[in-house]
Protein backbone atom coordinates (compact mmCIF):
# COMPACT_ATOMS: atom_id res chain seq x y z
CA UNK A 1 0.00 0.00 0.00
CA UNK A 2 0.95 3.40 -0.90
CA UNK A 3 2.40 5.49 2.31
CA UNK A 4 0.19 7.90 3.70
CA UNK A 5 -0.30 10.25 6.72
CA UNK A 6 -3.44 12.31 8.31
CA UNK A 7 -3.86 15.82 7.32
CA UNK A 8 -6.38 18.60 7.23
CA UNK A 9 -8.05 18.52 3.62
CA UNK A 10 -8.31 22.21 2.25
CA UNK A 11 -11.22 23.41 0.07
CA UNK A 12 -8.53 24.23 -2.75
CA UNK A 13 -7.41 20.40 -2.60
CA UNK A 14 -4.28 20.88 -0.88
CA UNK A 15 -3.68 18.91 2.32
CA UNK A 16 -2.07 20.50 5.48
CA UNK A 17 0.03 18.56 7.99
CA UNK A 18 -0.99 21.70 10.54
CA UNK A 19 -3.96 23.81 11.44
CA UNK A 20 -2.92 26.95 12.10
CA UNK A 21 -4.52 30.25 12.94
CA UNK A 22 -2.14 32.52 11.24
CA UNK A 23 -1.78 36.27 11.84
CA UNK A 24 -0.63 37.98 9.25
CA UNK A 25 0.71 41.53 9.54
CA UNK A 26 1.10 42.54 6.10
CA UNK A 27 3.70 45.30 6.90
CA UNK A 28 5.52 45.98 9.82
CA UNK A 29 3.22 49.20 10.68
CA UNK A 30 1.03 46.68 12.28
CA UNK A 31 3.24 44.52 13.57
CA UNK A 32 2.97 45.22 17.14
CA UNK A 33 -0.67 44.91 16.26
CA UNK A 34 -0.36 41.18 15.04
CA UNK A 35 1.56 39.77 17.85
CA UNK A 36 -0.29 41.29 20.47
CA UNK A 37 -3.66 39.71 18.46
CA UNK A 38 -1.39 36.37 18.14
CA UNK A 39 -1.08 36.13 22.02
CA UNK A 40 -4.48 36.41 23.10
CA UNK A 41 -5.15 33.47 20.87
CA UNK A 42 -4.59 29.94 21.68
CA UNK A 43 -2.17 28.30 19.61
CA UNK A 44 -1.91 31.12 16.86
CA UNK A 45 0.95 31.34 14.66
CA UNK A 46 2.00 35.04 14.04
CA UNK A 47 4.10 36.29 10.95
CA UNK A 48 5.09 40.17 10.47
CA UNK A 49 6.16 41.26 6.69
CA UNK A 50 8.70 43.62 7.73
CA UNK A 51 8.17 46.09 4.57
CA UNK A 52 5.15 47.10 2.61
CA UNK A 53 4.68 50.85 1.02
CA UNK A 54 7.34 52.12 -1.27
CA UNK A 55 8.52 48.15 -2.56
CA UNK A 56 8.71 48.64 -6.02
CA UNK A 57 9.07 45.77 -9.35
CA UNK A 58 10.56 42.41 -8.15
CA UNK A 59 9.91 42.89 -3.97
CA UNK A 60 6.68 44.53 -4.78
CA UNK A 61 5.60 41.09 -6.34
CA UNK A 62 6.93 38.58 -3.91
CA UNK A 63 4.78 40.74 -0.94
CA UNK A 64 2.00 40.11 -3.02
CA UNK A 65 3.50 36.34 -3.59
CA UNK A 66 3.93 35.93 0.18
CA UNK A 67 0.72 37.36 1.29
CA UNK A 68 -1.20 34.99 -0.64
CA UNK A 69 1.20 32.17 -0.45
CA UNK A 70 1.27 32.18 3.56
CA UNK A 71 -2.76 33.12 3.88
CA UNK A 72 -3.88 29.90 2.18
CA UNK A 73 -0.52 28.23 2.82
CA UNK A 74 -1.96 24.52 3.46
CA UNK A 75 -0.91 24.29 6.99
CA UNK A 76 -2.92 27.72 7.66
CA UNK A 77 -6.61 26.66 8.72
CA UNK A 78 -7.45 29.92 8.36
CA UNK A 79 -5.63 32.99 8.51
CA UNK A 80 -6.75 36.88 10.47
CA UNK A 81 -4.86 39.76 8.16
CA UNK A 82 -3.51 43.21 9.71
CA UNK A 83 -2.44 45.91 7.70
CA UNK A 84 -1.82 49.40 6.78
CA UNK A 85 -2.29 50.05 3.51
CA UNK A 86 -5.93 49.57 1.92
CA UNK A 87 -4.80 48.94 -1.69
CA UNK A 88 -2.32 46.09 -0.85
CA UNK A 89 -5.09 44.72 1.43
CA UNK A 90 -7.71 44.93 -1.43
CA UNK A 91 -5.36 42.57 -3.23
CA UNK A 92 -4.68 40.25 -0.51
CA UNK A 93 -8.50 39.72 -0.32
CA UNK A 94 -9.01 39.10 -4.10
CA UNK A 95 -5.92 36.41 -4.27
CA UNK A 96 -7.17 34.76 -1.21
CA UNK A 97 -10.64 34.15 -1.67
CA UNK A 98 -10.68 31.66 -4.20
CA UNK A 99 -8.73 29.74 -2.62
CA UNK A 100 -11.74 28.88 -0.01
CA UNK A 101 -10.27 29.67 2.94
CA UNK A 102 -11.52 31.03 6.08
CA UNK A 103 -10.18 34.24 6.09
CA UNK A 104 -11.10 37.85 8.19
CA UNK A 105 -9.19 41.33 7.02
CA UNK A 106 -9.00 44.50 8.22
CA UNK A 107 -6.78 47.84 7.70
CA UNK A 108 -6.11 50.56 10.01
CA UNK A 109 -8.10 52.82 7.37
CA UNK A 110 -11.31 50.68 8.72
CA UNK A 111 -10.99 51.07 12.35
CA UNK A 112 -10.42 54.94 12.50
CA UNK A 113 -6.78 54.52 12.15
CA UNK A 114 -7.03 52.84 15.89
CA UNK A 115 -4.63 50.02 16.09
CA UNK A 116 -6.46 49.60 19.57
CA UNK A 117 -9.95 48.96 17.87
CA UNK A 118 -8.36 47.23 15.12
CA UNK A 119 -6.61 44.91 17.72
CA UNK A 120 -10.45 44.68 19.66
CA UNK A 121 -12.05 43.68 15.77
CA UNK A 122 -8.99 41.72 14.56
CA UNK A 123 -8.85 39.89 18.05
CA UNK A 124 -12.91 39.14 18.10
CA UNK A 125 -13.07 37.78 14.46
CA UNK A 126 -9.81 35.68 15.37
CA UNK A 127 -11.31 33.91 18.12
CA UNK A 128 -14.41 32.86 15.75
CA UNK A 129 -11.75 31.45 13.01
CA UNK A 130 -10.09 29.34 15.95
CA UNK A 131 -12.69 27.89 16.77
CA UNK A 132 -13.92 27.30 13.53
CA UNK A 133 -10.81 25.78 12.39
CA UNK A 134 -11.04 23.39 15.91
CA UNK A 135 -13.61 21.54 14.29
CA UNK A 136 -11.95 20.36 12.09
CA UNK A 137 -10.40 16.87 11.48
CA UNK A 138 -7.08 14.84 10.05
CA UNK A 139 -8.06 12.57 6.89
CA UNK A 140 -5.70 10.01 5.65
CA UNK A 141 -3.98 11.81 2.53
CA UNK A 142 -1.35 9.76 0.15
CA UNK A 143 2.28 11.43 0.31
CA UNK A 144 2.08 12.70 -3.00
CA UNK A 145 0.01 15.45 -1.28
CA UNK A 146 3.10 16.97 0.52
CA UNK A 147 6.15 18.89 -0.68
CA UNK A 148 8.67 19.18 1.46
CA UNK A 149 11.57 21.62 1.35
CA UNK A 150 15.20 20.47 1.93
CA UNK A 151 17.51 22.65 4.01
CA UNK A 152 21.23 22.55 5.57
CA UNK A 153 22.89 24.75 7.84
CA UNK A 154 25.81 25.76 9.83
CA UNK A 155 26.78 22.66 7.87
CA UNK A 156 30.00 20.27 8.10
CA UNK A 157 31.59 17.48 6.23
CA UNK A 158 29.21 15.21 8.28
CA UNK A 159 26.29 16.71 6.50
CA UNK A 160 27.80 16.58 3.05
CA UNK A 161 28.80 12.63 4.23
CA UNK A 162 25.66 11.34 5.55
CA UNK A 163 23.18 13.97 6.18
CA UNK A 164 22.20 15.70 2.87
CA UNK A 165 22.31 12.00 1.12
CA UNK A 166 20.06 11.02 3.78
CA UNK A 167 17.77 13.31 2.17
CA UNK A 168 18.34 12.93 -1.44
CA UNK A 169 17.03 9.44 -0.31
CA UNK A 170 13.59 11.36 1.24
CA UNK A 171 13.85 13.35 -2.08
CA UNK A 172 14.08 10.28 -3.91
CA UNK A 173 11.40 9.07 -2.83
CA UNK A 174 8.27 11.94 -2.37
CA UNK A 175 9.67 12.48 -6.19
CA UNK A 176 8.87 8.52 -6.53
CA UNK A 177 5.45 9.01 -4.89
CA UNK A 178 4.52 11.60 -6.87
CA UNK A 179 4.79 14.60 -4.56
CA UNK A 180 7.13 17.64 -4.56
CA UNK A 181 10.94 18.00 -3.37
CA UNK A 182 12.54 21.48 -3.68
CA UNK A 183 16.25 22.65 -2.71
CA UNK A 184 17.46 26.67 -2.74
CA UNK A 185 20.42 28.13 -1.60
CA UNK A 186 21.54 28.69 -4.91
CA UNK A 187 25.52 29.86 -4.33
CA UNK A 188 25.73 26.52 -2.56
CA UNK A 189 25.45 25.01 -6.19
CA UNK A 190 28.48 26.93 -6.98
CA UNK A 191 31.39 23.97 -7.86
CA UNK A 192 27.95 21.46 -8.88
CA UNK A 193 26.04 23.50 -10.62
CA UNK A 194 27.27 21.30 -13.63
CA UNK A 195 25.60 18.13 -11.88
CA UNK A 196 22.69 19.90 -10.94
CA UNK A 197 22.44 20.59 -14.57
CA UNK A 198 23.53 17.48 -16.14
CA UNK A 199 19.96 16.29 -14.26
CA UNK A 200 17.67 19.00 -15.60
CA UNK A 201 14.53 17.88 -17.30
CA UNK A 202 15.40 20.17 -20.47
CA UNK A 203 18.01 21.90 -21.73
CA UNK A 204 16.37 25.08 -20.80
CA UNK A 205 16.23 24.42 -17.33
CA UNK A 206 20.01 23.23 -17.28
CA UNK A 207 20.70 26.89 -18.38
CA UNK A 208 18.23 28.81 -15.97
CA UNK A 209 20.44 26.35 -13.47
CA UNK A 210 23.60 27.26 -14.69
CA UNK A 211 22.84 30.34 -15.26
CA UNK A 212 21.50 31.25 -11.83
CA UNK A 213 24.63 30.01 -10.04
CA UNK A 214 26.62 31.88 -12.25
CA UNK A 215 24.77 35.16 -11.57
CA UNK A 216 25.70 34.76 -7.50
CA UNK A 217 28.81 34.10 -8.55
CA UNK A 218 28.81 37.45 -10.45
CA UNK A 219 27.54 39.36 -7.27
CA UNK A 220 30.05 38.06 -5.19
CA UNK A 221 33.09 38.94 -7.55
CA UNK A 222 31.22 42.42 -7.85
CA UNK A 223 30.97 42.97 -4.61
CA UNK A 224 35.14 42.08 -4.07
CA UNK A 225 33.87 39.47 -1.34
CA UNK A 226 36.12 36.60 -0.55
CA UNK A 227 33.74 33.17 -0.72
CA UNK A 228 35.91 31.65 2.00
CA UNK A 229 35.18 33.29 5.32
CA UNK A 230 31.71 34.74 3.79
CA UNK A 231 30.51 30.95 2.42
CA UNK A 232 31.84 28.86 3.54
CA UNK A 233 31.29 31.32 6.77
CA UNK A 234 33.84 30.74 9.78
CA UNK A 235 31.40 28.21 11.41
CA UNK A 236 31.57 25.98 8.31
CA UNK A 237 35.20 26.68 8.49
CA UNK A 238 36.22 25.65 11.64
CA UNK A 239 34.33 22.45 11.19
CA UNK A 240 36.13 20.89 8.54
CA UNK A 241 34.80 22.64 5.17
CA UNK A 242 37.82 24.45 3.27
CA UNK A 243 35.96 26.33 -0.02
CA UNK A 244 32.39 26.62 -1.49
CA UNK A 245 32.90 23.60 -4.28
CA UNK A 246 33.15 21.60 -0.86
CA UNK A 247 30.13 22.88 0.88
CA UNK A 248 27.83 22.62 -2.40
CA UNK A 249 29.17 19.16 -3.55
CA UNK A 250 27.61 18.37 0.09
CA UNK A 251 24.59 20.74 -0.30
CA UNK A 252 23.18 19.35 -3.16
CA UNK A 253 23.62 15.47 -1.97
CA UNK A 254 19.99 16.66 -0.66
CA UNK A 255 18.69 16.67 -3.75
CA UNK A 256 18.88 13.18 -4.42
CA UNK A 257 18.96 11.52 -8.16
CA UNK A 258 16.01 11.93 -9.84
CA UNK A 259 15.43 14.82 -13.28
CA UNK A 260 15.24 18.42 -11.93
CA UNK A 261 11.60 19.62 -13.28
CA UNK A 262 12.86 23.38 -13.35
CA UNK A 263 13.87 26.53 -11.50
CA UNK A 264 11.18 28.61 -9.79
CA UNK A 265 11.65 31.73 -8.27
CA UNK A 266 11.69 32.97 -4.57
CA UNK A 267 8.62 31.83 -3.13
CA UNK A 268 7.14 30.77 -6.13
CA UNK A 269 4.75 27.47 -6.17
CA UNK A 270 6.67 24.96 -8.32
CA UNK A 271 3.90 24.34 -10.91
CA UNK A 272 3.46 20.60 -10.93
CA UNK A 273 5.03 17.42 -8.86
CA UNK A 274 8.26 16.22 -9.00
CA UNK A 275 12.28 17.70 -8.07
CA UNK A 276 12.35 20.96 -7.86
CA UNK A 277 14.66 23.88 -7.36
CA UNK A 278 14.68 27.58 -6.12
CA UNK A 279 16.50 30.43 -7.16
CA UNK A 280 16.93 31.60 -3.43
CA UNK A 281 19.47 33.28 -0.66
CA UNK A 282 21.25 30.50 1.24
CA UNK A 283 20.76 32.23 4.68
CA UNK A 284 18.56 29.82 6.20
CA UNK A 285 15.76 31.64 7.84
CA UNK A 286 15.18 33.33 3.87
CA UNK A 287 15.54 29.94 2.32
CA UNK A 288 12.65 28.19 4.82
CA UNK A 289 10.22 31.09 4.54
CA UNK A 290 10.80 30.95 0.04
CA UNK A 291 10.16 27.03 0.53
CA UNK A 292 7.03 27.95 2.84
CA UNK A 293 5.55 30.83 0.53
CA UNK A 294 5.91 27.99 -2.45
CA UNK A 295 3.73 26.24 -0.24
CA UNK A 296 6.14 23.63 1.08
CA UNK A 297 4.31 21.70 4.25
CA UNK A 298 6.99 20.51 5.35
CA UNK A 299 11.02 20.79 6.09
CA UNK A 300 13.88 18.70 6.62
CA UNK A 301 16.53 21.02 8.06
CA UNK A 302 20.19 18.97 8.07
CA UNK A 303 22.96 20.28 10.26
CA UNK A 304 26.39 19.67 11.35
CA UNK A 305 27.50 21.96 14.34
CA UNK A 306 23.47 23.13 15.58
CA UNK A 307 21.14 25.29 14.17
CA UNK A 308 18.22 26.42 15.89
CA UNK A 309 16.11 27.57 13.25
CA UNK A 310 12.88 26.24 11.79
CA UNK A 311 10.20 27.56 10.15
CA UNK A 312 6.94 28.93 12.23
CA UNK A 313 4.65 27.69 10.02
CA UNK A 314 5.87 24.41 8.48
CA UNK A 315 7.79 21.37 10.86
CA UNK A 316 11.11 21.39 10.61
CA UNK A 317 12.09 17.97 11.15
CA UNK A 318 16.17 18.58 12.20
CA UNK A 319 18.84 16.15 11.69
CA UNK A 320 22.55 15.55 12.02
CA UNK A 321 25.14 12.83 11.05
CA UNK A 322 27.53 14.81 13.59
CA UNK A 323 28.46 12.29 16.30
CA UNK A 324 29.57 14.87 18.82
CA UNK A 325 26.18 17.37 17.84
CA UNK A 326 23.34 14.21 18.05
CA UNK A 327 24.87 13.42 21.25
CA UNK A 328 24.79 17.77 22.68
CA UNK A 329 21.34 18.34 20.91
CA UNK A 330 19.41 15.44 22.15
CA UNK A 331 16.65 18.17 22.76
CA UNK A 332 16.77 19.75 19.72
CA UNK A 333 17.01 17.43 17.09
CA UNK A 334 14.71 15.50 16.05
CA UNK A 335 16.73 12.70 14.14
CA UNK A 336 19.82 11.34 14.96
CA UNK A 337 21.57 10.30 11.69
CA UNK A 338 25.06 9.48 13.69
CA UNK A 339 24.74 6.00 13.97
CA UNK A 340 24.96 6.40 9.72
CA UNK A 341 27.87 8.38 10.50
CA UNK A 342 29.70 5.57 12.72
CA UNK A 343 28.78 2.88 9.86
CA UNK A 344 26.42 1.55 12.41
CA UNK A 345 23.70 1.49 10.57
CA UNK A 346 23.43 1.68 6.20
CA UNK A 347 22.45 4.91 4.85
CA UNK A 348 19.27 3.13 3.33
CA UNK A 349 18.23 1.53 7.09
CA UNK A 350 18.35 5.41 8.05
CA UNK A 351 16.67 6.53 4.93
CA UNK A 352 13.37 4.28 6.00
CA UNK A 353 13.80 5.71 9.96
CA UNK A 354 13.34 8.97 8.58
CA UNK A 355 10.57 8.13 6.36
CA UNK A 356 8.91 6.92 9.27
CA UNK A 357 9.60 9.79 10.98
CA UNK A 358 8.30 12.07 8.21
CA UNK A 359 4.92 10.37 8.16
CA UNK A 360 4.69 10.74 12.15
CA UNK A 361 5.38 14.52 11.75
CA UNK A 362 3.43 14.97 9.42
CA UNK A 363 0.07 13.31 10.94
CA UNK A 364 0.72 15.60 14.17
CA UNK A 365 3.77 14.35 16.02
CA UNK A 366 5.20 17.69 17.33
CA UNK A 367 9.03 18.91 16.53
CA UNK A 368 11.48 20.03 18.73
CA UNK A 369 11.62 23.46 17.22
CA UNK A 370 7.64 23.70 17.44
CA UNK A 371 7.70 22.47 21.22
CA UNK A 372 10.46 25.22 21.89
CA UNK A 373 8.74 27.59 19.94
CA UNK A 374 11.96 28.13 17.97
CA UNK A 375 9.74 28.79 14.68
CA UNK A 376 9.81 32.27 12.94
CA UNK A 377 9.19 33.80 8.86
CA UNK A 378 11.94 35.61 6.93
CA UNK A 379 10.91 36.70 4.03
CA UNK A 380 13.88 38.11 1.49
CA UNK A 381 14.02 41.43 0.12
CA UNK A 382 15.98 42.48 -3.02
CA UNK A 383 16.53 45.49 -4.45
CA UNK A 384 15.73 48.89 -3.33
CA UNK A 385 12.25 50.45 -2.21
CA UNK A 386 10.70 54.03 -2.53
CA UNK B 1 37.43 -3.69 11.20
CA UNK B 2 36.99 0.23 12.27
CA UNK B 3 36.98 2.62 9.73
CA UNK B 4 38.86 6.01 10.49
CA UNK B 5 38.23 7.88 7.33
CA UNK B 6 36.09 7.96 4.16
CA UNK B 7 37.30 8.51 0.64
CA UNK B 8 34.48 9.47 -1.28
CA UNK B 9 35.66 8.54 -4.79
CA UNK B 10 38.48 6.72 -5.85
CA UNK B 11 39.53 10.12 -8.17
CA UNK B 12 39.83 11.76 -4.65
CA UNK B 13 43.24 12.88 -3.49
CA UNK B 14 41.70 13.88 0.25
CA UNK B 15 39.88 11.63 2.60
CA UNK B 16 37.32 13.08 5.55
CA UNK B 17 38.56 11.67 9.14
CA UNK B 18 35.53 10.16 11.01
CA UNK B 19 37.32 11.24 14.67
CA UNK B 20 40.04 13.19 15.60
CA UNK B 21 43.23 11.97 15.30
CA UNK B 22 46.63 12.45 16.34
CA UNK B 23 50.46 13.19 14.67
CA UNK B 24 51.83 9.57 13.42
CA UNK B 25 48.29 7.44 13.90
CA UNK B 26 47.91 5.12 10.85
CA UNK B 27 44.52 5.64 9.33
CA UNK B 28 42.32 2.94 7.79
CA UNK B 29 40.72 4.91 4.93
CA UNK B 30 37.67 3.43 3.33
CA UNK B 31 36.40 3.69 -0.09
CA UNK B 32 33.39 1.70 -0.78
CA UNK B 33 34.50 -1.78 -0.37
CA UNK B 34 38.50 -1.24 -0.61
CA UNK B 35 40.59 0.17 2.14
CA UNK B 36 44.18 1.51 2.45
CA UNK B 37 46.06 3.13 4.96
CA UNK B 38 47.69 6.64 5.30
CA UNK B 39 50.08 7.58 8.23
CA UNK B 40 48.90 10.71 9.59
CA UNK B 41 51.42 13.79 9.49
CA UNK B 42 49.68 15.63 11.96
CA UNK B 43 46.62 16.58 14.00
CA UNK B 44 43.72 16.27 12.16
CA UNK B 45 40.12 17.44 13.72
CA UNK B 46 36.80 15.22 13.47
CA UNK B 47 35.26 15.68 10.12
CA UNK B 48 38.42 17.50 8.51
CA UNK B 49 39.99 16.10 5.20
CA UNK B 50 43.96 14.06 5.12
CA UNK B 51 45.42 14.17 1.84
CA UNK B 52 46.15 10.83 0.89
CA UNK B 53 48.68 11.33 -2.04
CA UNK B 54 51.61 14.15 -2.55
CA UNK B 55 48.91 16.99 -4.18
CA UNK B 56 51.03 19.81 -6.34
CA UNK B 57 50.68 23.39 -5.98
CA UNK B 58 48.12 25.13 -8.14
CA UNK B 59 46.29 21.32 -9.13
CA UNK B 60 43.33 20.10 -7.91
CA UNK B 61 42.22 19.16 -4.29
CA UNK B 62 39.41 16.25 -5.03
CA UNK B 63 36.75 15.40 -2.73
CA UNK B 64 33.18 13.96 -4.20
CA UNK B 65 35.24 12.94 -7.21
CA UNK B 66 35.17 16.49 -8.10
CA UNK B 67 37.66 19.50 -8.18
CA UNK B 68 36.91 21.58 -5.00
CA UNK B 69 39.96 23.93 -4.82
CA UNK B 70 43.51 23.82 -5.53
CA UNK B 71 46.54 23.75 -3.84
CA UNK B 72 47.96 26.66 -2.21
CA UNK B 73 51.89 25.09 -1.95
CA UNK B 74 53.16 21.23 -1.82
CA UNK B 75 50.94 18.81 -0.13
CA UNK B 76 52.34 15.87 1.21
CA UNK B 77 50.55 13.02 1.87
CA UNK B 78 48.79 12.34 4.94
CA UNK B 79 48.62 16.48 5.90
CA UNK B 80 45.64 18.26 7.51
CA UNK B 81 44.13 19.73 3.70
CA UNK B 82 42.35 23.30 4.42
CA UNK B 83 42.17 26.94 4.09
CA UNK B 84 45.68 26.55 5.22
CA UNK B 85 47.17 25.29 2.35
CA UNK B 86 44.17 25.15 -0.14
CA UNK B 87 41.47 27.38 -1.65
CA UNK B 88 38.30 27.84 -3.79
CA UNK B 89 39.04 28.05 -7.60
CA UNK B 90 35.71 30.17 -7.97
CA UNK B 91 34.43 33.63 -7.23
CA UNK B 92 37.91 35.04 -7.39
CA UNK B 93 38.20 38.74 -7.21
CA UNK B 94 41.93 38.44 -7.06
CA UNK B 95 44.56 36.18 -8.45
Amino acid sequence: MAAEFLGYRREDGQVGVRNHLLVLSTGGLTGQTARRIGAMLAGAIVVVLPHSSGLIGRDLELQRRAIAGLATHPNVGAAVLVGDNPVVMAQARADIAPSGRPFASFTLDECGHDALTLTDRALREGAKLARQISRQRREAAPVAALGIGLECGRSDPSSGLIANPLLGLVADWLVDAGGRAIIGETLEWLGAEHLLASRARSPEVAAAISGAVLERERIAIAAGLDLTGSNPGPTNIAAGLSSIEEKSLGNIAKSGSRPIEGLVQYGEAPPGPGLWTMDASAYAPKSLTGFVVAGAQMLLFTTGVGNPYVSALSPTIKLSANPVTAAAFRDQLDFDASPAFRGDDTLEATGAALRERILAVASGEATWGEILKEGDEVLSRFGPAL
Amino acid sequence: MTTDAIRLSPDDNVATVLRAVGAGESLRVRCADAVTEVRAQEAIPLCHKVSLSPIDPGTAVVKYGQKIGEALEPIAAGRHVHVHNMRSARARTAP
